[in-house]
């Protein structure tokens, strides 16, 4: 799905979903950001009285010191209130932000790890992060000042009413024209500032993808029309942007000039009032009191809409974000709501079910699976597999060898059919799966193997490594099992990785082990320590079902199935 | 502060650019000052004239000067504003563009050993994000700090015209707390979180591409929901370190307009004296404290970004250390070719810095024409071997010295382009005609005639729309089509199938007649056509 067929309500509907569970903090927010703007009314009505008894009455230093006393505690009122907003604010963001990738890490284990491998980590990581931080702006400053900006002015025009009822129709003549240009305005702005998030991402895509292949570039000796190719994208990108940037400011100029002209307009009646050239209206009541506060408030009237148009950018950037995240949310499955209890469940492990038919076979019931409707993967597919069972899968590339597996694992539904591995439905404990890429994070060689087997020893840890041939490899490192593994994979080979990976399932004692292509692309050493720990772990009685054209492997095995043109058949 | 020094050099070239665009701001900030405080002054005047002339009183006031002042901030500050913001976005671009073509000159200039562990994507996106974090550095920083200096000292200079020198000092001393507490006290207070956040955040993302690379496993092993949840709880973690810097920098916004404010109020009350001494007129004694209240707009730019200061220059230090150079150039000792040799190698020892040698006295002579492969398993240098021949690699004694020769690297690299674009690079006339010729040899050509594109097919996220086998054959196509005399490939035919292979072999010893071949791989069916093996490691 992409960014422009997701409908920009859906977006924003799952932003204020998002707030539902962190009301409060919004609430606080705008409650702090109303003190402040209370506050600085406060500020203003004692700076004009201060202004008013000094310069026109000539009030001495004594009278007017509680009013200076009032007016100092006013501002440092303000700005506690002040600081109270951002630091709610920034709380705020931070629930909000939990919320959402509870959601995320949700939705990847509903959709599992095959439709999960067909988008890069890298991207996938970005939007967990990235995508998921661009939500900031918009719940921390954007969505509080949206209603700060309604109630701050209001209460300003009131105080105004109540000074001058002229003045105050000055405002709220600009008021109305301000929110209705700048929808104007806006409306064009927010198509173009989309149009922008994506050109940027285009752009540092493609800049990326420069410096990705940077080696061979240099090796063609293209660096050069490389780094030209970069100078006229981004150029070329400039000024595209700035015709975007041309319209897009115009709102915030808008803004401008009515504050401005709104400013000028209430100085110069006020002013005229003042000398006694206006003789209709409550102009004859003005006093320097009342004027100058009217002066000093009118900017204020206009702030924090400017501080809004000023936080456009941050809903922006959380619609773009937005639309990527629900793109992805959405792309099979609904979302779950974010409070539900369920969020913290996994798919692999559901309820313990009821054991329905054998108890010691996997079994295969009229198993049918398609990717597209005219090309069945796999037809009725009916099989028993017994325990302890070392199972061969071969067959030609794009078989079905991988789907079949899949469909083992759980990590794949099938059309129709049912699959019991001894008893349970597919993907409902915990099993040994292996893999075209090894996987390690970083840490230690425990770490590593821990962390599909918290309890696992000490003892188990180095036994399970040795059994995969990585017993030289610890014998040289000085902690032994606790010495990092490697830097960023540095230092362990792929074949390495991967018997890091067939470790794991040494220590974890699982019943079935599923492996895809174990031995595929492997350097003949790997082969030959992950063909011995296959064996060693086919006479532990398990139960083994692996993909592989390789004749060592076949070999090993006790039943070879043909995986081919919809049909899994021995061999 | 030197690790932003390049970058500001970098930025700094563009001083004129600089100017008018901070120029602009301060026209803008200056406009904003002028209409409220003249309009106080005017406010002021008209009161005090409209009691004596309510008083029957004699009195005159200049209505146009005043009246015509007003009317011109209300536009110029709307129009610098617009202008200025224009203005210095277009150089915020310029400037991006500027940063991502020096650096991607340096990243180039760079040795490759530095280079080799930052491919992955994590660094990519973090390259993006550290390049994002500079180039706004001028219009968010520097701009508004230089501004909010320059503005605090005309008002300095107003106080000292408008009331005394006292006054003007006190102001003075009560804006400089302000702008300290606005730029160095944000730093100082957040800049080791802000360091520390762009670390954190690093090590979470390597956590959740581990994560996500480890999925199925975990699945498998019923623990990706653990798993998962100790990945909220980093994330968290980090979010609890950033709400402590953004509370801070909240805190320092606050104060710094604590400050201002009350440097208006300073202003009122010594103003007074001056007043009921009759030093000073009532209007002028309101037009100083209501400018002072305009500074808030530019002081309330500065502690955000200060805030993100020790970030940036987290973001500056990974720049740089990516694209340091290396320290030592060798100078490769190059030896003369003999006659009919295409490859001399004479006593090599090649080794990554920090690492046992992979090969010492390594010596070898390939002659032209001659179809070379090295066998080696994994792990045992091959791919170094092979950067050492190309020159990618300098040896760290002896000498290498071969014909031109075109490479195929270990690792795949396609570009995000066209097919045609992908092909080009090795050989830039190409014909049409000779880049099917080439597909057809490593049988791909039937693949992309069947593409509505044909050569015109955009090869996806880096080239994710072919499969691996697919991605090789087209690097592989690459470097066949390259003129150079001397060939080095480096397993050419991983994930290509073994009758694909056969095929290609025979129609490659075809095409590259005459030229010289070195071949390297981890099995002798991976190799193409060759004269001589020979075996590392044993």
């Amino acid at each position: 799905m992409t960014m422009q067929a997701l409908d920009q309500r859906a977006v924003r509907r799952w932003l204020s979903g998002l707030t539902s569970g962190n009301r409060r903090w919004i609430q606080g927010t705008v409650a702090a950001g109303t003190l402040a703007g209370v506050a600085t009314i406060v500020q203003m009505v004692f700076l004009a009285r201060i202004v008013h008894l000094g310069v026109i009455e000539h009030a001495p230093a004594s009278e007017l010191a509680p009013y200076f006393l009032g007016l100092v505690l006013a501002i440092v009122f303000r700005s506690v209130a002040q600081g109270v907003q951002t630091h709610l604010a920034a709380r705020c963001s931070e629930q909000v932000r939990r919320t959402a990738r509870r959601q995320i890490h949700q939705h990847w284990c509903n959709i599992g790890p095959l439709e999960l491998g067909q988008t890069s980590a890298g991207s996938l990581a970005r939007e967990w992060i990235d995508h998921v931080d661009a939500l900031h702006g918009y719940f921390a400053r954007f969505l509080p000042q949206m209603t700060l900006s309604l109630i701050v002015p209001l209460l300003i025009l009131a105080l105004v009413f109540y000074l001058d009822w002229l003045a105050a129709i000055f405002l709220l003549l600009s008021a109305p024209l301000i929110p209705f240009f700048m929808a104007l305005v806006g409306m064009g702005a927010e198509k173009l500032n989309q149009q922008h998030f994506e050109t940027v991402s285009r752009l540092s895509g493609q800049f990326l993808d420069k410096v990705r292949g940077i080696t061979t570039l240099q090796l063609f000796g293209q660096t050069e029309s490389a780094t030209e190719v970069i100078q006229q994208r981004s150029d070329q990108y400039r000024k595209i942007t700035l015709k975007t940037l041309r319209v897009a400011f115009l709102s915030s100029a808008v803004l401008e000039f009515f504050a401005s002209v709104a400013i000028a307009v209430i100085a110069i009646y006020i002013g005229f009032g003042l000398l006694g050239y206006i003789t209709y209206g409550p102009s004859s009541d003005l006093t320097l009191f009342s004027g100058l506060l009217i002066l000093l408030l009118a900017p204020e009237f206009f702030q924090p809409l400017r501080i809004l148009s000023q936080h456009y950018h941050d809903r922006a950037a959380a619609l773009g974000a937005g639309a990527e995240i629900l793109a992805r949310l959405n792309d099979d499955e609904p979302v779950f709501s974010s409070s539900s209890e369920e969020t913290e469940s996994l798919k692999a492990t559901p309820p313990a079910p009821e054991p329905v038919s054998g108890n010691e076979t996997i079994e295969l019931n009229a198993v049918s699976l398609a990717f597209r409707a005219d090309h069945k993967v796999l037809r009725d597919v009916s099989l028993v597999i017994g325990k302890s069972d070392v199972i061969a899968l071969t067959g030609p590339s794009g078989g079905g060898k991988s789907t079949f597996l899949n469909l083992l694992a759980g990590f794949l539904v099938p059309d129709s059919g049912d699959i019991h591995l001894f008893g349970m439905p597919a993907g409902s404990f915990a099993f040994g799966w292996l893999g075209q890429s090894g996987f390690l994070v970083h840490g230690t060689w425990a770490d590593n193997l821990r962390l599909t087997s918290p309890d696992a020893s000490d003892v188990a840890i180095e036994t399970a490594l040795r059994n995969v041939g990585l017993g030289p490899l610890l014998d040289c490192r000085e902690d032994g099992i606790f010495s990092q593994v490697s830097e960023d994979g540095q230092g362990l080979s792929g074949g390495q990785a991967r018997r890091l990976s067939l470790a794991r399932i040494f220590v974890a004692d699982y019943d079935v082990i599923l492996l895809d292509e174990p031995t595929a692309g492997l350097d003949s050493d790997s082969e030959m320590f992950v063909l011995e720990a296959l064996h060693k772990l086919a006479l532990a009685g398990k139960t083994l079902i692996f993909s592989t054209h390789h004749q060592a492997l076949l070999a090993l095995a006790n039943r070879v199935l043909l995986v081919s043109g919809g049909e899994v058949k021995d061999v | 502060m030197s690790e932003l020094k390049p970058w500001l050099t970098l930025i700094y070239q563009r001083p004129g650019r600089l100017f008018m665009g901070a120029l602009l701001m301060l026209a803008a900030l200056l406009s904003g000052l002028g209409l409220l405080a003249l309009s106080g002054w005017f406010i002021t005047e008209t009161a005090l004239v409209g009691v004596l002339l309510a008083a029957s009183l004699p009195a005159t006031i200049n209505l146009y000067v005043p009246g015509g002042g007003i009317r011109f901030f209300a536009v110029s500050r709307t129009v610098s504003r617009y202008v200025e913001r224009l203005y210095n976005h277009d150089t915020v671009l310029l400037l991006l563009t500027d940063i991502r073509v020096a650096l991607f000159r340096k990243l180039a200039a760079a040795g490759r050993g530095q280079r080799r562990e930052l491919t992955g994507a994590q660094w990519l996106s973090r390259l993006t994000s550290d390049v994002d974090a500079l180039d706004t550095l001028y219009l968010r920083l520097i701009a508004p700090t230089a501004l909010a200096a320059f503005v605090a000292l005309l008002l300095f200079g107003l106080a000292w015209i408008l009331f005394d020198v006292r006054i003007a000092a006190g102001v003075a001393l009560i804006l400089g707390i302000a702008f300290l507490v606005a730029t160095i006290g944000v730093y100082a207070r957040t800049a080791r979180i802000a360091a520390r956040q762009s670390d954190q955040q690093e090590s979470l993302r390597m956590a959740v591409v581990e994560h996500l690379e480890g999925f199925a496993e975990l699945t498998a092993a019923g623990r990706v929901g653990k798993h998962g949840a100790w990945l909220m709880r980093q994330a968290h973690q980090t979010a609890t370190e950033q709400v402590k810097a953004d509370s801070r920098t909240g805190w320092h916004l606050a104060g710094s307009n604590l400050l201002i404010n009350l440097s208006a109020v300073f202003a009122l009350w010594a103003g007074f004296e001056l007043f009921r001494a009759g030093a000073i007129s009532g209007p002028a004694l309101v037009l100083l404290p209501i400018a002072l209240l305009g500074l808030a707009e530019v002081y309330s730019m500065l502690p955000e970004a200060f805030g993100k200061l020790g970030a940036t220059q987290a973001s500056a230090a990974r720049l740089n250390r990516d694209c340091r150079s290396k320290d030592i150039e060798h100078v490769p000792n190059t030896i003369e070719l003999p006659e009919g040799t295409a490859l001399l190698a004479k006593d090599l020892t090649v080794k990554h810095p920090e690492h046992a040698p992979l090969f010492t006295h390594f010596d070898l002579q390939v002659a032209t024409g001659e179809r070379v492969g090295i066998l080696g398993h994994s792990g045992s240098g091959k791919s170094s071997l092979a950067d050492t021949f190309s020159g990618l690699l300098a040896p760290s004694s002896g000498a290498s010295s071969s014909l031109p020769c075109a490479y195929l690297t270990q690792k795949t690299v396609l570009f995000e382009d066209t097919l045609r674009a992908n092909l080009l690079l090795g050989a830039p006339d190409t014909s049409d005609a000779q880049l099917w010729r080439v597909l057809e040899m490593v049988d791909l050509a039937e693949r992309f005639g069947s593409e509505p594109d044909q050569l015109d097919t955009w090869l996806g996220n880096s080239g994710s729309r072919l499969s691996g086998g697919e991605a090789r054959r087209v690097a592989l196509a690459r470097v066949l089509l390259s003129p150079a005399p001397l060939l080095i490939l480096d397993e050419p035919f991983t994930g290509v199938d073994a009758p694909t292979r056969e095929k290609i072999t025979k129609q490659m010893d075809v095409w590259l007649d005459g030229r010289t071949v070195i071949s390297l791989a981890h099995g002798a069916e991976a190799l193409p056509g060759t004269d001589r093996v020979i075996h590392l490691g044993v």
